[in-house]
């Protein structure tokens, strides 16, 4: 066993901790740059956009290195969003915590001080919480007039008025957005027609397809138009779109299409208001956010009677198709995968038909058995009648259990782990579709939609298990054309009233697949979690800054002479005051990096400058707090004063998770600290002779 | 037939204590064990170098169970440390910090072992017999009639262990919640042979301190695919739910770890033959109306499929943990056999639900009176999780320690110091007769209990990690840490009052020869020590005020460091370290 002293000399720890964080600078505030992470070995790239992808791809053999990604992990499997702040602050902080080391401040007063303060700050930022209701109330308060228009609305052409709803919507939100968000280069443009026109087409005539087509060319400036378009759009093409839901005549689905339909019209400003939500939440995202419009009103028009106004993540699956445009991103009803040419063939054969479903939550091969099962070692078979016919065994086991598939005309399988090749192939040959490595939720979701129960072994098979009513057919994008990409091909299975969402993620680009994805995720959480924590934080800043004020009032606070419970001698007052400080330096350096990213200053220096001014005027006004407020109100809080039209109140807003970003805040205070208060490093295992023979030895003692 | 090698032969090594390998490492663990303890004690990161999970920690358990230590002599030394902390959970720190600095401070007297090994069990029967009387001024006694010392008592455990990463709001729910799970372990109707009952600590990782909860009754995880929305329960005619809880594997693999070879014709498959065993067991719980079937391991998914058709609530791998639990709430028999059941193995219990945690489903166990209850317990990483974990563990045990001796001692290094000075006035007005009982002179006697002294003020001077003075009161006892810039200012300057005659110093200074430090008591002057180092500074733990006896209410001013108490076992602590030093 070898031990190792940390505090040497400098904090050690702290200092690879800082030098980790520095890495994902770039990853602070909307404006992220991409990172291509190339492994020396093998001379493979991937491209990286977040801090946890980055955390990943880093060497993380050392004690502190596990414990950053450990965190951060921690972050990411809750909350999907604030990683990027999480690894800042940790190396702010470490930087600041080493700085107050130096001032021979003892370890227990920065831990103590740190940790109350930001203990102040987080109920200091309660007070600029927005509620959703507030949120989606002011946000939508320029659509009184299509709102309106809608409730008054009959059954009768509602298609129409919906038409002319949207082309409303369209030249409101072009016109209030165009000058906020500059587009950087022209090539974006025919994307964004091109989308527009995805998303309106199937609702309109082609007469007014033309004129609104127009109406976003007329606007020559180039926009980044998509944030506007409200969810009913979306959805409603979606389902008109599909021919299972378009034909009313189809009984089992009509039903739903009604219900569905019906949902639409009723609460329209609450999905407008969810719309604006999700922009203001999606910092800048695009695609993102017309997939989750997608997904906010498909999953309210079900939730109708629950009344919980929640995103229901575990009934979302991404499928990820490479090779189309990503404005063909969208999201489909049910559970869209890619198939083999076999398979799909096969699915071309089912037609409309509906199919006997069957779901295993195993693998589909002869060895498998169960977890926990263990095979008797001691087992010895004797064969006493050899027979000379009797074929090889392994050709036994995919047949007959093909034949029992036939026997209960199952025609589609969904198998949670692998299948094997042999019975893959027998199945095709007798037009039964198996699907292997599907999601858990996938198959919980048809389990309650078809009435299915999920089976381990095919030989538990009996008429309760099998689910009816599905269907599949080959997925086709929003224009109505079959996807053809050659080795794999999209394929969707649904079933009536399945809750199952897939939101397909298309991209040209095969490196930056996994990034949609995690784009998604990210968005899809914070919706979720604004729904559930009921409130936001305005963003671009503005709680980073009240905290900035908060600190540094608190640090210039004389004691109070009367507490003897608070540190009385000046000595240690001191000590307060410079700890606090370098709380503070955390959020101040976050600031200055978030406005360099953002491109508004030229340099970190005149970011730090920019940053004093906003606290003296917040000072300044008395209340740091409504000034802040009011600043958000006004478009943006650290906003530079070259902007086009100062004071105009634009629509743009930016808003974050209330809890994620708290929690982000504490999780990388957490991390400093216990970094901070750790001595020793001790090396457990039988390495000595490794440590013993490596270059840094001197640094041990053996026990 | 195998030659079999000459074994070497044996090494003897006299006065192993002396040896310059064994007290070098002796110093390293010393070092290590005195830098983690208290509550501003260091951390230790603990990993095997190659990626593997990190421990931050500074806990004797987690420190001592992961070290491995080559010395003889040292091995002994962690072993029974860890078998003091398997026993009391509390104390291994300062056990061993104890034991090392007998070690170090017996082993350069010049008096023979035996001499030293009488004389220390005679110093050991005056701390006790001390700490037993009610004379004793660092003992307070535990009133289970209010929440005042328990809460003092549970918050000075949960402060002890930094890496737990609470801050205060967190420190007073997670209080709260450690004393309602030690009320629901108290049974309700006490009979002459009341056992108290445990418990069961359920991780949900990840998410805040606060999100924690204590529920009656136990939570067993399940997988939500097993599970409908609305749990199909059955009920035998008294409107209880049956329970069957088996310890043996019913994966249908007929696990049999015995030797030899079981030979089987082609054809025939063990498999289906274990498999149709499994299921006549099924037929035969769901013809005694079992409601609910729990399995410590796997359950075959064919008789899951079997029992849940027929209304019958399956849960597999509970685990040998949960297993005791399990017992006492449903007051069934394990069943050992998937051969044969007997009706009076089976337990019930009152409701059964699905509760949901963060994004876990657990199966809520409601029995009709239970002393189990389920502690969910989260934290924000894993790293902080376990040491929470382990401290609650830890806080629960005391509490039950408590309940059959209501008394504590005081914490911050009080009680050390306090001992250390009663022995130095004891020693050396003992009768000659005594030394002459103990075959030793006045002068090793003396010699033997300074080393004594000094042991026990090493432990109270190890809560000093930050260049802290200790400052003690020599009449009775006690001592603060104060910042060393105020500490100097003091030592420097004479005390204002001269009322009580004495002379301000830090007493437990190295350097100064002992023998002084223990002749003339000196007395703290002056009511107030400005800059002592606040409770909520540096140590969060409860404050002396709170469990300072009513005697001695002028330190009520000076606000010393937190009191950790140490639960009832501390006689045990001694007892043990003077023998595993001696022996």
């Amino acid at each position: 066993m070898a031990f190792r002293d940390v505090n040497a000399r400098r904090h050690i720890g702290l200092q690879q901790l800082s030098t980790l964080a520095s890495t994902g600078r770039t990853f602070l505030g909307p404006m992220k740059s991409h990172k291509f992470i190339v492994d020396e070995i093998t001379n493979q790239s991937t491209l990286i956009c977040s801090a946890v992808r980055l955390i990943e791809s880093l060497d993380l053999t050392s004690a502190v290195g596990q414990l950053l990604n450990e965190t951060i992990q921690a972050q990411n499997k809750e909350f999907k969003t604030g990683m990027s702040t999480l690894l800042f602050l940790v190396g702010a902080w470490s930087n600041a915590v080493v700085e107050c080391l130096q001032q021979n401040i003892p370890v227990p007063a920065i831990v103590s001080v740190m940790s109350e303060g930001l203990n102040s700050c987080c109920g200091r930022v309660q007070c600029l919480q927005i509620p959703i209701h507030d949120v989606k109330k002011e946000l939508c308060s320029s659509r009184v007039r299509p709102k309106a228009l809608e409730s008054k609305t009959g059954q009768v052409g509602r298609h129409d008025l919906k038409n002319s709803w949207n082309l409303l919507c369209f030249q409101t939100d072009i016109s209030a957005t165009e000058e906020v968000i500059p587009i950087n280069s022209c090539s974006h443009q025919g994307h964004d027609c091109n989308f527009n026109k995805f998303l309106v087409s199937p609702l309109a005539g082609f007469g007014s397809v033309a004129s609104v087509v127009k109406a976003v060319g007329d606007k020559s400036s180039p926009t980044l138009s998509g944030s506007g378009v409200t969810a009913p759009s979306c959805i409603a093409q979606k389902l008109t779109h599909s021919r299972h839901f378009s034909t009313l005549g189809k009984s089992p689905f009509a039903s739903q299409q009604g219900n569905f339909q019906g949902h639409l019209s009723g609460p329209a400003a609450d999905l407008c208001g969810l719309g604006r939500l999700a922009v203001a939440l999606s910092h800048g995202n695009q695609t993102s956010v017309k997939l989750l419009q997608s997904i906010a009103a498909y999953q309210q028009g079900r939730a109708e009677c629950s009344g919980s106004s929640q995103v229901n993540l575990a009934e979302i699956v991404t499928c990820s198709v490479l090779g189309l445009p990503e404005s063909y991103s969208c999201v489909s009803p049910g559970f869209v995968t890619l198939v083999s040419p076999e398979q799909a063939t096969v699915i071309k054969h089912f037609a409309d038909k509906p199919l006997r479903i069957l779901l295993v939550d195993g693998d589909l091969t002869e060895e498998y058995r169960h977890l926990g099962f263990n095979r008797p070692p001691n087992v010895r078979t004797i064969l006493e009648h050899p027979n000379p016919q009797g074929g090889g065994a392994g050709d036994a086991w995919p047949s007959r259990m093909s034949d029992v598939l036939m026997s209960f005309e199952v025609n589609l399988v969904l198998v949670k782990g692998n299948v094997c090749k042999n019975f893959m192939e027998r199945c095709l040959a007798s037009r039964i579709l198996v699907i292997g490595c599907v999601a858990r939720a996938v198959l919980c979701a048809f389990g309650s939609a078809t009435g299915a129960q999920a089976v381990t072994y095919l030989s538990q098979l009996n008429t309760s298990c099998i689910g009816n009513r599905a269907w599949a057919e080959l997925w086709k994008t929003g224009d109505g054309r079959a996807v053809d990409l050659g080795e794999r091909l999209p394929a969707r299975i649904s079933a009536g009233g399945i809750p199952l969402l897939t939101a397909v993620l298309t991209t040209a680009l095969p490196s930056k697949a996994q990034l949609l994805e995690d784009q998604f995720w990210t968005l899809l959480y914070r919706l979720h979690h604004a729904l559930k924590d009921g409130k936001v934080f305005p963003g671009g800043g503005a709680v980073e800054l009240l905290c900035l004020s908060h600190i540094q009032a608190l640090a210039e606070q004389p004691e109070r002479p009367g507490n003897a419970k608070e540190l009385p001698s000046p000595w240690l007052a001191g000590c307060k005051s410079i700890v606090l400080q370098a709380l503070a330096s955390g959020w101040k350096r976050y600031l200055c990096v978030l406005l360099c990213n953002t491109a508004t200053v030229s340099s970190e220096l005149e970011a730090g400058a920019a940053v004093d001014h906003h606290l003296q005027k917040a000072a300044a006004c008395g209340s740091p707090s409504a000034y802040i407020l009011e600043e958000f109100r006004r478009g943006g809080v650290l906003r530079g004063g070259s902007e086009p039209f100062p004071g105009r109140v634009t629509d743009l807003k930016v808003c974050d998770n209330v809890v994620a970003k708290t929690e982000a805040w504490r999780r990388a205070l957490d991390l400093v600290l216990l970094v901070l208060q750790t001595d020793a490093e001790i090396i457990t295992g039988p390495r000595r002779n490794q440590i013993l023979n490596s270059p840094v030895s001197s640094e041990f003692m053996f026990l | 037939m195998s030659r079999l090698e000459a074994k070497k032969p044996p090494l003897f090594t006299s006065k192993p204590l002396t040896r310059d390998a064994v007290s070098q490492s002796l110093s390293l663990l010393s070092g290590v064990l005195k830098s983690s303890y208290g509550p501003a004690g260091r951390l230790k990161q603990l990993h095997n170098g190659v990626g593997g999970c990190v421990c931050a920690t500074s806990q004797s358990s987690a420190l001592l169970g992961h070290l491995s230590v080559s010395q003889p002599v040292l091995r002994v030394l962690t072993a029974s440390v860890r078998n003091h902390v398997s026993r009391f959970s509390d104390c291994g720190l300062f056990t061993a910090i104890l034991c090392c600095g007998f070690i170090e401070n017996f082993r350069s007297l010049n008096v023979a072992p035996f001499t030293v090994i009488q004389i220390s069990k005679h110093l050991l029967s005056l701390c006790m017999d001390h700490l037993k009387s009610e004379a004793c001024g660092c003992r307070v006694s535990v009133d289970f009639s209010s929440l005042e010392t328990l809460v003092c008592l549970v918050r000075s455990i949960l402060t002890s262990k930094p890496a737990c990463m609470l801050n205060k709001t967190e420190v007073d729910h997670l209080t709260s919640l450690v004393l309602k799970a030690f009320v629901f372990t108290v049974p309700c109707h006490v009979e002459t042979n009341a056992v108290l009952g445990k418990c069961v600590v359920i991780p949900v990782k990840g998410r805040r301190v606060v999100d924690s909860a204590v529920l009656p009754g136990l939570l067993i995880e399940v997988p939500e695919i097993q599970l409908g929305k609305p749990l199909p329960v059955k009920r035998t005619g008294s409107n209880v739910i049956k329970i069957a809880l088996f310890s043996v594997s019913m994966s249908g693999d007929g696990s049999n770890p015995e030797e030899g070879t079981i030979v089987v014709h082609h054809g025939v498959s063990l498999e289906v033959s274990e498999l149709n065993q499994l299921l006549s067991m099924g037929q035969q719980l769901v013809k005694d109306e079992v409601g609910l079937v729990l399995c410590q391991k796997v359950m075959h998914p064919s008789l899951k499929q079997y029992l849940k058709e027929n209304g019958v609530v399956a849960v597999d791998r509970a685990g040998l943990s949960l297993m005791e639990p399990l017992r006492r709430v449903t007051g069934s028999q394990p069943i050992a056999s998937i051969h044969s059941l007997s009706p009076g193995c089976y337990g019930s219990l009152k409701d059964l639900c699905i509760e949901s945690f963060a994004s876990k489903h657990f199966l809520h166990l409601i029995p009709e009176d239970t002393v189990i209850c389920s502690l969910i317990l989260c934290n924000r990483s894993e790293t902080a999780w376990d040491e929470l974990k382990r401290v609650c563990e830890t806080a629960e045990h005391v509490l039950q320690l408590t309940v059959k001796e209501p008394l504590a001692l005081l914490g911050g290094g009080c009680t050390e110091t306090h001992l250390a000075s009663y022995i130095r006035h004891k020693s050396s007005s003992l009768p000659a007769s005594t030394f002459k009982d103990l075959g030793c002179s006045q002068t090793q006697y003396q010699l033997v209990a300074d080393g004594f002294c000094r042991s026990l003020e090493t432990v109270a001077r190890s809560l000093s990690h930050d260049g802290e003075e200790v400052l003690t009161d020599m009449v009775y006892g006690h001592c603060w840490l104060v910042p060393s810039e105020i500490g100097r200012k003091l030592r420097r300057k004479p005390c204002s009052s001269g009322q009580r005659s004495g002379e301000m110093s830090p007493p437990l200074c190295d350097g100064e020869d002992p023998a002084v430090l223990g002749a003339s008591p000196r007395v703290l002057a002056g009511r107030e020590v400005p800059g002592a180092r606040p409770c909520s500074a540096a140590a969060p733990g409860g404050t002396h005020r709170e469990l300072c006896p009513s005697g001695c209410a002028r330190h009520q001013d000076l606000s010393p460091v937190s009191c950790l108490p140490q639960g009832k076992c501390s006689g045990e602590v001694l007892a043990r370290k003077t023998k595993s030093s001696s022996d």
